[in-house]
């Protein structure tokens, strides 16, 4: 088992906040992890240290070989945020052709990996069409084609469905399932409980720590829950961890 | 009673921000302010230099005792009568070498008395008023006027590149002339003894001379303007996240915008000054290459503060706010409208802060008067040190703001 991530220790506060308190976690390669945890539970905190945006205040972690941050590694590094971040008075296409420019993709190459990721999202008919005039979904869609273009080995994707159709969503799914076995590593945050099954390995967040981690399969028999929602609701309110 | 409610909503949200609370209460204070302190003054400490050669010595007719020589001094007399708050007055003995300086903007005039100005002075004076009753050793005597025709002027080289300087100069010489002359109980009117010549022969106009600091204000306006909420937008919209995600370095990202706005702003003067040069004939006879590069180098250094202000502003109403905060000093005491040379002494080391004050210097000594690169390399390199200190800045700004997205 080769890990992608590992962070320890990490924490971080924001006035009278206490974002992450002290946070440890490990990535496999080649694996989806899903994050779990209510609004303001550190989800994003966590992804922005974890892509360099944001300084810890005591804690470290090592992604692909080197300490975050590190320039060497945001050629690898894929990143969806919450927030729609592309430009909406351009094309889909200019997008990702912008974004193809600073990880210096070729014109031609850019053009290919959009055609096949298009595909994926369905957005083939939109490519030439202004962002700000598409759907919220659509943009959603346009926003994760971005992330992927240049094929990063760690990739972060920031609650990737919201606003997206239940069989858009399937295919999403599908592709970063393709992704994964490809070694490509994912983190994915999600307050779909629908999303959560299909990761390899989920871990719950509550008031900045971890407070319970596993395959799906594990925190249902742990908790002898029917349902993942159940079995975090168990968990939280016995506020430690089952494991 | 609605219109009362939304009225109502307005005043509650303005009083729970400090910054709009402060924004409504100093900006008109500051305006007003900077307005008085600035615009109040005359000019002064002008530079003039006088090359006086006068002997001082005059030959007059007198009744009593035929032709004599008494000694006057009256060039003398008129440099002390000059108002040596107003004009600097520096002594040399080379006219040539005064009209020089005058030329390279080293002082604003040059004022020569010919050797024999005394002498023609009074004799002119007496031809016109007629015989006149003198003290002489110990014995009042009655000079009278003599046959001769001599010319009493004095030449004075202007620089009239500065339309709001230029008259106060004249005035000064002119109020001397009439004080020297009352002396002399003569009715000469002072112009008659100026022979006058000027740099620009009378050419610059009021609106000559505003029209490169109106160019330099309308360019740090909108490209402040325009980079500031760029920025802003890009942050909150999350594409900055993106960029800084991106194997792209904070001053690759920094570089980018300074470029493109930079280029903006080229783009935005020649405009300017196509427009002033055709449609109102603004005075313009220096090289356009020198005045791109002024504005190179200038809006580059403008991309640094509107970098280091859309870290500070959350949304672009607040970038707005602080636009106006740094704006309003820089436009009212950067000598766009008015003179640096007529503001009150305290308030020019604060004028001299302000790159605006070194871009409106240059512009103007290149349109106006035609300098070379040569003549205008400490404005430039102010501008350039400015520049490099806000790319570094903007960096770190950069760097920050990526944290903080």
């Amino acid at each position: 088992m080769e890990l992608t991530l590992r962070a320890q220790g990490l924490k971080k506060r924001f006035k009278e906040r206490q974002a992450l308190a002290g946070l440890n976690l490990s990535l496999e390669q080649g694996k989806i992890y899903g994050l779990i945890g209510h609004n303001g539970a550190g989800k994003t905190t966590l992804i922005r240290i974890l892509c360099g945006l944001l300084r810890p205040d005591e804690g470290e972690a090592h992604m692909l070989g080197w300490r975050v941050p590190s320039f060497r590694i945001q050629s690898q590094l894929g990143y969806m945020p919450q927030e729609i971040a592309l430009y909406p008075d351009l094309t889909v296409m200019q997008n990702l052709e912008f974004f193809g420019d600073l990880y210096d993709l070729p014109k031609e190459q850019v053009r290919e990996r959009a055609s096949s990721l298009f595909e994926i999202v369905r957005l083939q008919e939109q490519r030439h069409q202004v962002v700000g005039t598409l759907s919220g979904g659509m943009q959603r869609r346009v926003s994760l084609c971005v992330s992927l273009l240049h094929k990063p080995r760690m990739i972060f994707l920031d609650e990737p469905t919201v606003g997206v159709d239940t069989k858009l969503r399937r295919a999403i799914w599908e592709h970063l399932e393709q992704l994964a076995s490809a070694d490509v590593t994912i983190f994915v945050t999600t307050h779909l409980m629908e999303e959560a099954t299909r990761c390899h390995k989920i871990g719950l967040l509550y008031q900045g720590q971890l407070l319970t981690e596993g395959t799906p399969q594990e925190l249902l028999t742990r908790t002898g829950a029917k349902t993942l929602e159940e079995a975090f609701t168990i968990i939280e309110d016995q506020g430690v961890s089952p494991r | 009673m609605k219109s009362w409610a939304v009225a109502k909503n307005v005043f509650r949200r303005v009083g729970k921000d400090p910054r709009t609370l402060a924004l409504i209460i100093f900006t008109p204070l500051l305006f007003i302010l900077m307005y008085g302190y600035s615009f109040a003054g005359s000019p002064k400490h002008l530079k003039v230099i006088i090359v006086n050669e006068d002997n001082g010595l005059a030959s007059v007719r007198t009744e009593q005792v035929g032709r004599i020589t008494i000694e006057l001094k009256l060039a003398d007399k008129f440099v002390n009568a000059l108002n040596h708050e107003t004009l600097e007055i520096i002594k040399s003995a080379n006219f040539d070498y005064a009209q020089k300086q005058v030329k390279i903007g080293q002082a604003w005039a040059a004022l020569s008395f010919p050797k024999n100005f005394s002498h023609a002075l009074i004799n002119a004076a007496l031809r016109m008023t007629g015989p006149k009753e003198i003290t002489h050793e110990g014995q009042t005597i009655r000079v009278l006027p003599s046959e001769g025709n001599e010319n009493p002027l004095a030449v004075v080289y202007l620089d009239d590149g500065n339309p709001f300087i230029m008259p106060t100069l004249l005035q000064e010489l002119s109020q001397a002339f009439s004080n020297l002359l009352a002396e002399q109980q003569g009715a000469l009117k002072p112009v008659n003894l100026l022979e006058i010549h000027s740099v620009y022969n009378n050419k610059i106009t009021a609106l000559d001379y505003t029209a490169p600091g109106v160019i330099g204000f309308a360019l740090t306006l909108i490209t402040i303007m325009l980079t500031v909420i760029s920025i802003v937008r890009e942050r909150t919209s999350g594409t900055l996240t993106r960029l800084l995600i991106a194997p792209v370095r904070p001053w690759e990202a920094s570089a980018g915008y300074m470029l493109a706005f930079a280029l903006i702003a080229l783009f935005q003067a020649a405009e300017l000054l196509l427009v002033s040069y055709y449609l109102f004939h603004i005075h313009f006879v220096g090289n356009p290459a020198w005045i791109a590069l002024i504005i190179f180098v200038y809006t580059i250094g403008l991309q640094g503060v509107a970098t280091l202000l859309s870290t500070l502003a959350r949304n672009e109403f607040q970038a707005v706010q602080y636009i106006l905060v740094i704006l309003i000093p820089s436009i009212m005491m950067s000598g766009v409208f008015w003179p640096l040379e007529a503001m009150p002494p305290q308030i020019q080391p604060i004028a001299w802060l302000s790159p605006l004050t070194y871009a409106n210097s240059a512009l103007r000594e290149v349109m106006l008067r035609g300098r070379e690169l040569s003549d205008i390399t400490m404005q430039l390199g102010v501008l350039a040190g400015f520049a490099l200190l806000m790319l570094i800045l903007s960096v770190q700004s950069m760097r920050r703001q990526a944290y903080s997205a």
